[in-house]
């Protein structure tokens, strides 16, 4: 490992990025509205940018790529909550709820 | 190094109880506050990482401007004291728990078994390195970066008026 001490070393912040994949997941299934089910989607695109950068900074060092992809995972994370957050308001005008489990029909 | 250690891993476990609180409280409310505390933990986490850019980026971008987008979402949906609980049914939360600890668990065993490449060069990747990196070699996927937000404040502009006119 480069250095010493405990945060030097690659795993804990692969286990930090699962953790949080595995609490996404958890929520997508386990909450009832959709609104927490995005919340629970940015959980999921953190963990992502967390391993990007972990294995920029240990693997390869000499060369900014993951941090580049993590900057566009943050820019892709914003058109996304921007575009499901009108899409659940859009959804609450007309059903009159947002929760996921009653959306069975999704014709017109 | 005792020291830095100390802050690690309270860091770590902030972002972890933050997860967690995200994933099991029953308040929509609640869980944006547990979704915060993790984006500051990540935000710390990238600043041991090496990368203070990021870390101001994540603060700046998803404390500031995510966040504050679903409480705004969370503030139309309707009044929170009448809603029921965010929990579905507990059976719900058996399977859900079976498939994230399963996901873990498999992705720990491969994670672990895998022999990383680890390099002991000094990691000096500055914000300028960053950016020229951005304006550079990226410049065609960061362009399209920019032309995906404007669609999607298009798009987002576009719904809400098509569903008021036809209402």
């Amino acid at each position: 490992m480069t250095g010493m001490g405990l945060y030097n070393n690659l795993n804990i912040y692969l286990f930090v990025g699962l953790a949080l994949l595995a609490c996404g997941i958890l929520g997508v299934i386990y909450r009832r509205t959709l609104v927490s089910m995005l919340i629970s989607i940015e959980l999921i695109m953190n963990g992502a940018g967390l391993n990007l950068v972990a294995f920029n900074r240990f693997v390869a060092p000499e060369n900014a790529y993951g941090m580049a992809f993590t900057l566009f995972i943050m820019g892709i994370a914003a058109a996304e909550a921007a575009i499901a957050l009108a899409i659940i308001i859009l959804i609450l005008r007309r059903y009159r709820h947002v929760e996921g489990a009653k959306l069975k029909e999704m014709k017109d | 190094m005792i020291f830095a250690d100390a802050i690690f891993i309270i860091i770590v476990l902030v972002t972890l109880a933050g997860a967690l609180m995200t994933v099991l409280s029953g308040s929509i409310i609640y869980a944006l506050m547990g979704l915060v505390t993790t984006m500051f933990g990540i935000a710390g986490l990238y600043v041991y990482l090496n990368a203070p850019f990021l870390a101001m980026m994540q603060i700046l971008i998803y404390v500031g401007a995510i966040s504050v987008l679903i409480a705004f979402a969370i503030m139309l949906i309707g009044p929170l004291y009448k809603r029921p609980k965010e929990w579905s049914y507990p059976l719900k939360l058996i399977a859900a728990a079976v498939v994230a600890l399963f996901s873990f668990f498999m992705f720990a065993k491969v994670m672990l078994k895998a022999q990383w490449a680890v390099l002991s060069k000094p990691f000096a990747i500055s914000t300028k390195d960053i950016g020229r990196l951005l304006f550079d070699r990226l410049t065609f996927p960061f362009e399209l970066i920019s032309l995906l937000i404007v669609v999607a404040i298009i798009g987002a502009v576009m719904l809400s008026l098509y569903s008021r006119g036809e209402k």
